[in-house]
């Protein structure tokens, strides 16, 4: 069952001007998409439109059959979560009170939080395993633990999607692989959606890409289907050749002189 | 610091504080620069007509201001934001001036015309200054500060002319320095209303204003509808801010102080931060009015002068720390 789908979506930031240009694909339960592309393809503005911060100017977007322009804010909160590049960790909330901030669109008014959202806050701990940061202040914490927290808090909203923008930037290997292989297993029961730079590294990790340039799809399907020469030389304008990672076997590319 | 609060120890603090309100209003009701005994006290109209409505006003005015404060420096995102450093204060006392120098009698809709024209004057300097920071659809914490103290100058300025044009000298004072020391059973009797909604609307949206603390985009991928609750939570502050201007002139400081100090002692959950800030303010202006009234008895100071003697130095001590971490 696709719990996103896109058709013919044009958005931007001027009506005259669009940035996303005609993209439809859709994603299954269970799956890890990657977004891949060069700058300025707009990968960032498609995840923007898909969380509702961009308006729809033409085509649509739904999340397990729903329209976005039908759900309310509230409903279109409960069934998508977003993780920015970069967010700022709040002085003075524990992590456990960050990840709680996940909870909003399940809090009733007046009333404090039940039994189900401290459940929830702690699964979500556990699934992203900083059960140990639990307490620390969000402010101490180094740039790979607070991305866990910061992805711990979008699945405290027990999203059908999650969007993440590059969870991988300005992160060194060792959690760039962590957050990866975490993504990857959380994709059960939901799917995943995120922008990479590294191609390699989503070729690793993803079920399927999504390779966009200048607001249009250049190629979707698995990373063997994706990661090719041409492919890349469409998008990127640069020379590789295509070889397999001799353990992985996924595909990888590697620049020609 | 004990930042863990929860459920049990939110409400243990609320009660042990709001005990401590009520106590300190108790003894400041026997302080004053008419010094009788107890028993002679609790006869005499001193106590029912002067100390009491006085210190209920004070401990209102504390409430509406303190919380007027958490909200704006909430939905502004602005650890600087207060009522009376944006100038809304100065924006309502014209309105109020206005609305006196007509006279207080007119009745709009039930309510004294005084805070509702205070309202809508401080309405239109929040419109102003916000409008003024905005550059290129963002705002940035220094450039809404300077606006706000550039617009609460020139509307001093304004509000000493309508005053000298309408002949009472003696009410500058009162207006530019803020002061409680006319304060009557009407006043409380205005101001109620305004402190209950301000307050029931601030603990409404408190799950809105802990989502804005990772910014407006985050805020609204988590359901929270941004535009909408910014106009309505900026449109209360100025409304409690105004009433409470109408009937004391310009006290300022005490949206500014009170959150800080309150954020760093239980954090910044406004679940909590709200409530407890509440009856922060009220102990803290309840504290000021007492001293103001008895430490250079019997000359009375302004209350307005005491909160600027603290809370000037600390919003500059604030200023000056965000330099230096760079923010």
């Amino acid at each position: 069952m696709s719990s996103l789908k896109i058709e013919n979506l044009v958005c931007g930031y001027d009506s005259r001007k669009p940035v996303i240009k005609d993209i439809s694909f859709s994603v299954d339960d269970g799956q890890f998409v990657g977004i891949v592309g060069p700058n300025g393809a707009g990968k960032t503005t498609l995840l923007r439109a898909v969380v509702g911060l961009l308006k729809v100017q033409h085509g649509s977007i739904a999340i397990s059959n729903h329209k976005i322009e039908h759900l309310d804010r509230r409903e279109l909160a409960r069934r998508i979560a977003f993780v920015p590049q970069l967010m700022e960790p709040v002085d003075g909330f524990s992590v456990e009170d960050l990840v709680m901030l996940g909870r909003t669109p399940y809090l009733e008014r007046f009333s404090f939080e039940q039994n189900d959202d401290y459940d929830a806050v702690k699964w979500a701990i556990d699934e992203l395993k900083i059960s140990e940061l639990k307490d620390r202040q969000t402010t101490e914490l180094s740039g790979g633990e607070f991305q866990r927290v910061a992805i711990a808090r979008a699945l405290a909203q027990e999203p059908k999607v999650m969007l993440l923008d590059e969870p991988t930037a300005h992160l060194d290997i060792r959690y760039q692989v962590n957050i990866c292989k975490l993504l990857r297993k959380l994709r059960s029961h939901r799917s995943i959606v995120a922008t990479f730079h590294d191609l390699n590294l989503a070729s690793r990790f993803c079920s399927r890409l999504v390779l966009m340039k200048a607001g249009e799809l250049i190629a979707e399907g698995s990373p063997d289907e994706v990661v090719t020469p041409e492919n890349i030389w469409k998008a990127y304008r640069i020379k590789v050749s295509v070889k397999k990672n001799p353990t992985t076997q996924k595909a990888r590319y590697v620049l020609l002189p | 610091m004990a930042k863990k609060i929860n459920k049990k120890t939110g409400f243990a603090v609320f009660i042990i504080l709001f005990a401590v309100v009520l106590a300190v209003m108790f003894v400041s009701l026997f302080l004053g620069s008419v010094m009788i005994s107890p028993a002679e006290l609790f006869k005499s109209e001193i106590l029912w007509q002067i100390r009491l409505p006085r210190v209920s006003l004070a401990a209102l005015l504390g409430l509406m201001l303190a919380i007027s404060g958490v909200i704006l420096q909430g939905i502004l995102r602005n650890p600087l934001a207060d009522p009376y450093v944006l100038g809304i204060s100065a924006g309502g006392a014209i309105g109020a001036a206005v609305a006196l120098a007509a006279g207080a009698q007119v009745v709009i809709l039930g309510m004294s015309s005084v805070p509702v024209m205070a309202f809508v004057t401080s309405l239109a300097a929040v419109f102003i200054v916000y409008k003024l920071a905005q550059v290129a659809g963002k705002t940035s914490p220094e450039t809404l500060i300077l606006a706000g103290v550039a617009l609460s100058a020139f509307c001093a300025a304004i509000l000493s002319l309508i005053i000298i044009l309408t002949g009472n000298l003696q009410s500058i004072y009162f207006w530019l320095l803020g002061s409680l020391s006319s304060a009557t059973w009407s006043n409380v009797l205005t101001v109620i209303p305004y402190a209950v909604f301000g307050s029931a609307v601030a603990y409404f949206f408190s799950k809105e204003l802990n989502a804005l603390l990772l910014g407006e985009e985050m805020a609204q991928t988590l359901g929270v509808d941004v535009e909408r609750i910014r106009l309505f939570l900026i449109g209360t502050a100025s409304l409690m801010t105004a009433a409470a201007v109408s009937v004391s002139g310009l006290i300022g400081f005490v949206g500014l102080i009170i959150p800080h100090f309150i954020r760093l002692l239980v954090g910044p959950n406004h679940r909590y931060l709200i409530p407890i800030s509440a009856l922060s303010g009220m102990l803290l202006m309840v504290a000021a009015d007492t001293i103001a009234r008895t430490v250079l008895s019997p000359t009375e100071i302004p209350i307005g002068i005491i909160m600027s003697l603290v809370g000037a130095p600390f919003f500059l001590y604030l200023l000056r720390r965000r330099r230096v971490e760079g923010k």
